[in-house]
């Protein structure tokens, strides 16, 4: 089942300027719901303008955006409460708080919405838990958080307006190993609990092996592939010449099958590889 | 064995916690030394007390303890004058993580012309630098563009030349590959290896990313401000668990070899590469 | 977008006026202001209009571009004209109203009005700002006010900061886009409301847009430190600046142009206001 799809979109910024550029060409993607996607191009490949169109915030040049069906930029669509229903977190999100406490930073979007002070209490409270900010943390400025805390505050404030859809752009950019798997496990852990949707942009692929789905790969405004996880990196060269690396447990799985031991190449954790080389070994001893 | 061109011994940083009034300790009784001419990577988790130790290294801040020696010259002596600052400043410059908060001029080359020009070198002398460094960082194409229409890799590789361009001989990268795209992060760090490597500059590369760590010649690892492990990438990259506490990756192939010794392969730990690593499993399992 | 505005009015090009040496321009542009206020009689008005149209020319700057410069005077030289056209006393009572008197030097006085604050813009900034870009101008500014240094005034300084300003505002204004889609995902409304209410909206804006700058500052000094920034003192500039015969002709020609309306106001002195 998709929930959010894109039919022949075209996207160009600065029309009629020198600086005209053309974004997205002719795109045709439809991202299936209660999964986690994960959306990998190099810089510029059109990711970042692609989520944009998805919340409503730019509307296409050509071609539809289609959510649940309906297309969000006909006039009978209510395209304000969009950016609600499909949230959209950008890069670098910690950039944008602004309120004196945590607890008032992420009730802007809730309030936004028009929601009373209950539910927008209820909301906060389960934002923060599926974000790990400590309730203690609530009353303190978000301007004296650490970094990683501050990113996680930031995403809350998405969180907590219950979006159908939520989106994030590079939300572990910058972060170290810890900070990664707090920001990308936290973001798991939503998923599963609320089993929404979740599109997650990213130019690791390490991190996506380990945390979507299914993959969509960019690549100069068009999609390049798309599939589950294993179906795509079992495609490392198609891969590298759209200038993305595979992760290095499956570069290391090729090199191996190249040296003749008959492993499976659609291998991209390093857990897999464990299991694959075991069974491989289990096998020729027995043999 | 040459002499070490930074040393550092017993070093310690403080700062007062508002809440609890206890000293708190960023880095120490921390102590390196760095030869010159060599690729030292400093590795440690967010917080873990690397920064500190380059803004020690420039002085932009003062330990509270320890001493630092620089060449010949001790920068944590107190009869520091000005132009003694200025002069390890040249010596070791700084490339910083936000590529835009580090360009100061509206045209590249101005912006790599800028250091010479505080150093009052004569104007055809600068020309030549700047021509000079943004041929070795191959931004020669870009000299008359403005910093804000570049990539961040493009960015960072003329923070460089505008390094390179006061001739120091050692250059702090300040996690200068966080905030890229792993186009720029491969841009910068083939930079950084370039200088290394063809001119014999000395180069402290300060990240959060074992990847990059790879390639050094040596691997610092700091954790909760203490010297950690210290060695060679392999030798430091076997230790996966040691690792994992400090809050830091290792190479999957490395963790795939420590996992199959765990299953009771008998492999070495310290492989970090994939060929070298499937020319050995290949040669057990075949 | 916002972030593809040009800042100031530069109009990139290698016509003559492109290539003068800044300093020669500034001066000159100060030269064609006094001539401007020199202008004494139709005659010389006359002039004055077919100099400038011919500097327009050899700038190879579109006229279109010049006269859209204008565009926000429109106000000023609305109210200057009705103003005197209404309030303009003199011999050729035209429209007698009653209540206000229109005089042929009236409407005649308007126009020259009009065609003096046009020609005041068009010209200097053609000589200036259309053809020297930002860095070059404060440049030109920093060297030729240089002897100023003396008196302790902050020349250096306050070149520096023009510098620094004109390469961090399109960054800023990248910044602010960033910032404003991100709070409106956010579901903050820019555009609808009261003034109170969008003031109000532009704050989650303006606090981390603040804040930003304010780090991004910080940032900057330090890497300028390290850097060996130390002020003025001591520094020497890559670019020096060359003040040719053909610099000092642009100069002349100016002057030219001033004697030139001197001449027809003492010979032509008909029509004079």
């Amino acid at each position: 089942m998709s929930i959010l799809e894109l039919k022949n979109v075209s996207y160009a910024y600065s029309v009629g300027t020198p600086f005209a550029k053309k974004a997205l060409d002719n795109v045709s993607v439809s991202f299936e719901a209660n999964r986690i996607t994960g959306l990998i191009g190099h810089t510029g490949c059109g990711k970042s303008t692609l989520v944009q169109l998805l919340n409503g915030l730019l509307s296409p040049s050509e071609g539809q955006v289609l959510f649940d069906g309906q297309d969000v930029n006909e006039k009978g669509f209510d395209n304000k409460s969009l950016c609600f229903r499909v949230g959209l977190v950008f890069q670098y999100p910690e950039y944008q708080l602004f309120e004196e406490t945590v607890y008032a930073d992420i009730a802007y979007g809730p309030k936004n919405m028009g929601l009373d002070e209950q539910e927008i209490d209820r909301r906060i409270r389960t934002a923060a838990e599926f974000v790990r900010i400590d309730p203690k943390l609530f009353d303190a400025s978000p301007f004296d958080l650490s970094g990683g805390q501050k990113r996680r505050v930031a995403i809350a404030g998405i969180m907590a307006m219950d979006p159908e859809v939520l989106i994030l752009d590079e939300p572990a950019a910058g972060l170290d190993p810890v900070g990664r798997e707090e920001i990308l496990g936290g973001i798991r852990f939503y998923q599963r609990r609320r089993g929404n949707t979740v599109i997650i942009v990213s130019h690791s692929m390490e991190d996506m092996a380990r945390y979507s789905d299914r993959l969509v790969v960019m690549d100069h405004g068009r999609i390049a592939m798309e599939g589950d996880c294993a179906e795509i990196f079992s495609k490392a060269d198609a891969l590298t010449s759209v200038g993305l690396d595979v992760p290095q447990i499956t570069r290391f799985m090729l090199a191996l099958k190249q040296r003749g031991v008959d492993v499976r190449t659609d291998v991209f954790t390093v857990d897999q590889a464990r299991d694959e080389i075991l069974r491989v070994a289990g096998g020729n001893r027995h043999a | 064995m040459s002499t070490p061109f930074i040393s550092v011994k017993n070093l310690s940083f403080t700062y007062d916690d508002e809440e609890t009034e206890a000293k708190h300790y960023v880095l120490k009784n921390f102590s390196v030394e760095i030869e010159k001419g060599s690729f030292v990577c400093v590795l440690g988790h967010n917080g873990s007390g690397k920064s500190t130790l380059a803004k020690l290294l420039n002085m932009i801040l003062t330990p509270d303890e320890g001493t630092i020696v620089i060449g010949d010259t001790e920068i944590t002596r107190p009869d520091m004058t000005e132009d003694d600052i200025f002069e390890v400043r040249r010596k070791i410059g700084m490339v910083f993580q936000n590529p835009d908060n580090q360009l100061v001029a509206t045209i590249v080359e101005e912006d790599v012309a800028f250091g010479p020009e505080n150093l009052g070198v004569p104007p055809t002398e600068i020309r030549r630098r700047v021509d000079e460094a943004l041929a070795t960082v191959g931004m020669t194409e870009y000299a008359r563009h403005a910093p804000h229409r570049l990539s961040g890799g493009q960015k960072q590789r003329v923070a460089i030349a505008g390094i390179i361009a006061m001739l120091p001989e050692c250059i702090i990268f300040d996690e200068s590959t966080a905030m890229l795209d792993p186009q720029g992060r491969r841009e910068v760090m083939n930079t950084i290896k370039m200088l290394n490597r063809e001119k014999g500059i000395t180069v402290l590369h300060i990240t959060h990313n074992m990847d990059e760590a790879i390639d050094a010649d040596r691997v610092v690892v700091i954790n909760e401000g203490e010297l950690y492990l210290d060695g060679t990438p392999k030798q430091v990259f076997s230790q996966v668990d040691k690792l994992r506490t400090a809050g830091l990756d290792v190479p999957q192939v490395t963790e795939l070899f420590c996992d199959l010794r765990e299953a009771g392969f008998s492999l070495p730990a310290d492989i970090l590469e994939e060929e070298e690593g499937a020319k050995l499993l290949a040669s057990v399992l075949l | 977008m916002l972030k593809d505005i040009t800042l100031g009015q530069y109009f990139p090009g290698n016509s003559y006026l492109h290539r003068r040496d800044p300093r020669a321009k500034i001066v000159a542009s100060v030269l064609y202001i006094v001539v401007v206020f020199l202008c004494q009689n139709l005659w010389s008005f006359g002039f004055l209009v077919m100099a400038t149209l011919g500097i327009v020319a050899v700038s190879g700057v579109p006229l279109k571009i010049l006269l859209k410069s204008v565009k926000p005077l429109i106000f000023i030289l609305a109210f200057t004209t009705v103003y005197n056209v209404f309030f303009h006393t003199g011999e050729t009572l035209l429209v007698d109203l009653g209540f206000v008197d229109i005089y042929l030097e009236g409407i005649l006085f308007a126009v020259i009005m009009a065609v003096r604050i046009i020609c005041l813009l068009v010209g200097s900034s053609v000589i200036l700002t259309y053809t020297t870009s930002p860095i070059m101008l404060t440049d030109g500014l920093e060297r030729l006010l240089s002897p100023l240094k003396r008196l302790h005034l902050p020349v250096h300084e306050f070149a520096m900061m023009m510098t620094i300003a004109l390469r961090f505002i399109p960054t800023l204004i990248e910044e602010t886009e960033k910032i404003m889609s991100a709070q409106k995902a956010r579901g903050a409304d820019f555009s609808s409301g009261g003034l109170l209410k969008r003031v109000k909206a532009l704050i989650p804006v303006l606090i981390p847009l603040f804040i930003s700058a304010f780090r991004r500052a910080s940032d900057l000094a330090v890497a300028m430190e390290c850097r060996c920034y130390r002020g003025g003192e001591g520094r020497t500039r890559m670019t020096k600046l060359t003040f040719t015969l053909s610099d000092g002709l642009l100069l002349a020609w100016i002057a030219a142009m001033g004697a030139a309306v001197v001449l027809i106001n003492l010979y032509l002195p008909g029509l004079s206001l």
